[in-house]
């Protein structure tokens, strides 16, 4: 393939004419090497294990390399299928993405573009306060988030009762321990979105936004029309990033706040397939649960690339 | 069966590649060159008490023995076996470690420690043994062979906050001694005092089985029977909804289970059924703030309760004669008089050589100042196993059943169907 194209990218008889070109044509091991560094690393931690994943997801095996494996053919997915749990663990799954939406998008977008117009200090401070907490570390925020919820002596909850609303098992009832843990995970995740945001709206070429003013456009318009057109790529970004990894960035707030509990109601599908591998040693569950993920988000990705193809304007 | 063997064949092959005459290993009577074994620790992992004891332990046993270097690994109790067995499929050998009883059949079968009595010789294991309590040695053995030497041993205890029994109008002098009372106190400390009643550590994700098993067994029943899994039915299944039922009465807290020791030491909580290896951390986190005392195990009306063993054995896995020497010399150490003195009163476990309790050079003293040890000993006498499961799925059956468990007890359905289910699920995995 790539000698075809080199062929027809340069004129035919220049190709024949010079040396050069012909032991051009023989180097071309020389790319190949500058890659394999990259293939090598992509091989050995990202596509030898998928393949070794795929084949485990058929036998039982306890990870241990003095046990048998055993062949199992379909009968890991077809358990995986039967158990309550996976299906509960899928939706959660689907909860935890809908609800970074507003955290990870929404809200970071409008805080950009309207942190855009101050000025000086008041610009740095807002923006620093606003990413704080994406270089807390995980565990720690965690930690800070179970003080401030803990159900006897946490600040938030006795200022809520202080207000008249009572004590919220917020970490503890399970009709509230998916909401809490999306919200400390989104909390997470604005600071990040407002810095890539703010980076792309400080990129757009002000003689556009001079140019709509000239001709009288509304400060909203000027958003509509310009801002948000030229920050789709930013936006969809974002968005396909929610939705594929948006699940996985809650993993340390549930091994740390609620192992997925109470009653499973904050537990998803990559906290579940962690917990068949190393906490029940089953490798094989583990891996069938894996790869059900990898097929589903696979679909997913593919949709959300051809949307970025489709929707995004780039200012060229 | 076959495994064993072959895994047998295998340490023994590789020890004999290490001898110069390719000669049976056999340990040699003492340590005499320097030496270094690695111990797998939980009780180091934690914040609490048992790591300061454990420390001064070993330190004590390097300074007998200068020629054998201790290497530590503090790991928590619930991923400690997951690291084991990590470390050795990653060719890092474990000597010594410390490991729960759940894992034993997996450990003896799988992971390939060593049974005493093929290393030590009989004479010098039957001296070390005489006056360990029986019961307990009888736990860690697999096949009739010693896997696993008892080690550290608590039953679960009801530890209740006086000062709260008596802002609720009860009286601390006479604790609950039935499922019953656990109710009506339970539902008092709510009423009148607004903290939390009663709370077992059975659900959180360090707890394992054993306060779970504890009190399903009190009532008669039983997880499995062999390879059949019981825990739905009837007398195991009532005892969970005795439990239920006071979620719904109150008097049976819904906290976080993973941090119900910490609401306790905070004096947020009434009744703690939990295991006696929290005593000397809760002694100090009640010092000053509230009165802290202790009580057997509830019963259900007249049957008599079946205190399980929830703590540990010590394992050995060396294949090198020298640092099996070494790592048995570790294991007489940890379980001598001496240890289990420090053990007892600096962490709170059982003392499994019952002949010092009273021996003024011993635990005589301590027992005099603390009698409120003694409910934890009177239960030694009725210790009723922990049952651990079999087969390579053990651990995914024990968490459908703790997960059935949770549910049944805090979930909305009905909780004899939502056993009744997992143990149907749970049956499919068992051998």
């Amino acid at each position: 393939m790539t000698d075809i194209q080199a062929d027809l990218a340069r004129p035919l008889t220049l190709a024949r004419a010079t040396p050069a070109a012909r032991e051009r044509g023989t180097f071309t091991v020389l790319p190949w090497l500058y890659l394999t560094p990259a293939l090598v690393l992509l091989m050995v931690w990202t596509y030898i294990p998928l393949v070794e994943a795929f084949q485990l997801s058929f036998y039982q095996w306890n990870m241990l390399p003095t046990a048998p494996q055993r062949f199992v053919g379909l009968r890991n997915y077809q358990r995986l299928m039967a158990l309550p749990e996976m299906r509960n663990a899928l939706w959660n799954t689907l909860y935890y993405i809908l609800g970074l939406f507003p955290m990870s998008v929404i809200i970071p977008l409008f805080v950009a573009i309207w942190t855009q117009d101050l000025t000086g200090r008041a610009r740095m401070i807002y923006r620093a306060l606003i990413f704080v907490p994406m270089i807390v570390a995980p565990v720690v925020a965690a930690i800070l988030w179970r003080w401030l919820l803990n159900e006897d002596q946490g600040l938030i909850t006795l200022g809520l009762e202080g207000l008249g609303l009572g004590r919220i098992g917020f970490l503890t009832d399970p009709k509230y321990a998916l909401a809490t843990l999306t919200w400390i995970t989104g909390w997470k995740l604005i600071g990040f979105s407002t810095l890539l945001f703010s980076a792309a709206n400080a990129g757009i070429n002000p003689s556009y936004i001079e140019a709509a003013r000239i001709d009288g456009a509304s400060r909203w318009g000027i958003i509509r029309d310009i801002r948000l057109p030229l920050l789709s790529p930013t936006i969809l970004l974002l968005s396909m990033m929610t939705i594929l990894f948006g699940a996985q960035w809650s993993f340390a707030y549930i091994n740390v706040l609620t192992n997925g509990g109470p009653l499973k109601s904050t537990t998803n599908i990559f906290y579940l397939l962690w917990e068949y591998g190393f906490q029940t040693m089953s490798a094989g569950w583990s891996s069938a649960a894996g790869m059900i993920a990898f097929a589903g988000f696979a679909v997913i990705a593919a949709g959300c690339m051809w949307l970025m193809k489709r929707y995004a304007v780039y200012d060229n | 069966m076959l495994r064993r063997t072959t895994l047998k064949l295998m340490a023994t092959l590789t020890a004999a590649s290490m001898l110069p005459f390719g000669a049976l290993a056999e340990m040699p009577a003492t340590v005499e060159k320097p030496v270094t074994i690695s111990f797998y620790n939980y009780n180091l992992a934690s914040a609490s008490a048992g790591a300061d004891a454990t420390r001064e332990l070993l330190a004590a046993f390097e300074k007998k023995f200068p020629n054998v270097k201790v290497e530590t690994v503090a790991v928590p109790s619930n991923e400690i076996i997951n690291r084991v067995q990590a470390d050795i499929v990653a060719g890092k050998q474990p000597d010594v470690a410390q490991l729960t009883f759940r894992d034993l059949i997996f450990i003896a079968n799988d992971l390939g420690g060593n049974p005493l009595e093929d290393m030590v010789k009989p004479d010098e294991l039957k001296a070390h043994l005489r006056g360990m309590f029986a019961k307990g040695l009888e736990l860690g053995k697999v096949d009739g062979k010693t896997y696993g030497l008892a080690y550290t041993f608590s039953t679960p205890i009801l530890y209740y906050n006086a000062d709260l029994f008596k802002q609720a109008g009860l009286d601390p002098e006479n604790p609950p001694k039935t499922w019953a009372d656990i109710d009506i106190a339970g539902k008092a400390i709510k009423e009148k005092t607004g903290r939390n009643g009663f709370f077992p550590g059975a659900y959180g994700p360090s707890d394992g089985t054993f306060v779970y098993q504890a009190i399903v067994m009190s009532n008669g029943g039983r997880v499995r029977e062999g390879n059949k899994l019981t825990f739905a039915d009837q007398n195991a299944a009532e005892a969970v909804k005795a439990m239920r039922d006071m979620v719904g009465s109150g008097a049976h807290a819904k906290i976080d289970p993973a941090s119900a020791t910490d609401t306790f030491a905070a004096g947020n909580l009434g009744m703690f059924l939990y295991t006696t290896a929290t005593l000397s951390s809760f002694k100090k986190a009640a010092a000053g703030k509230f009165d802290l005392r202790l009580a057997p195990m509830p019963s259900f009306g007249e049957k008599p309760t079946a205190p399980t063993n929830s703590g540990s054995a010590l394992f050995v896995f060396s294949k090198d004669p020298a640092k099996q020497r070494a790592s048995y010399e570790l294991l007489k150490f940890l379980t001598s008089k001496e240890a289990y003195t420090v053990i007892t009163t600096k962490i709170g476990y059982l003392p499994l050589r019952l002949d010092i309790v009273d021996d003024p050079n011993y635990l005589g003293a301590w027992v005099k100042d603390n009698p409120m040890f003694r409910a934890n000993l009177e239960q030694l006498n009725r210790l009723t196993p922990n049952v651990a499961f079999p087969g390579p799925n053990y651990r995914q059956v024990e968490k459908m059943m703790m997960d059935s468990v949770r549910e049944a007890v805090f979930g909305s359905g009905d909780p004899v169907a939502t056993l009744k289910a997992a143990q149907v699920q749970g049956q499919d995995l068992m051998p």
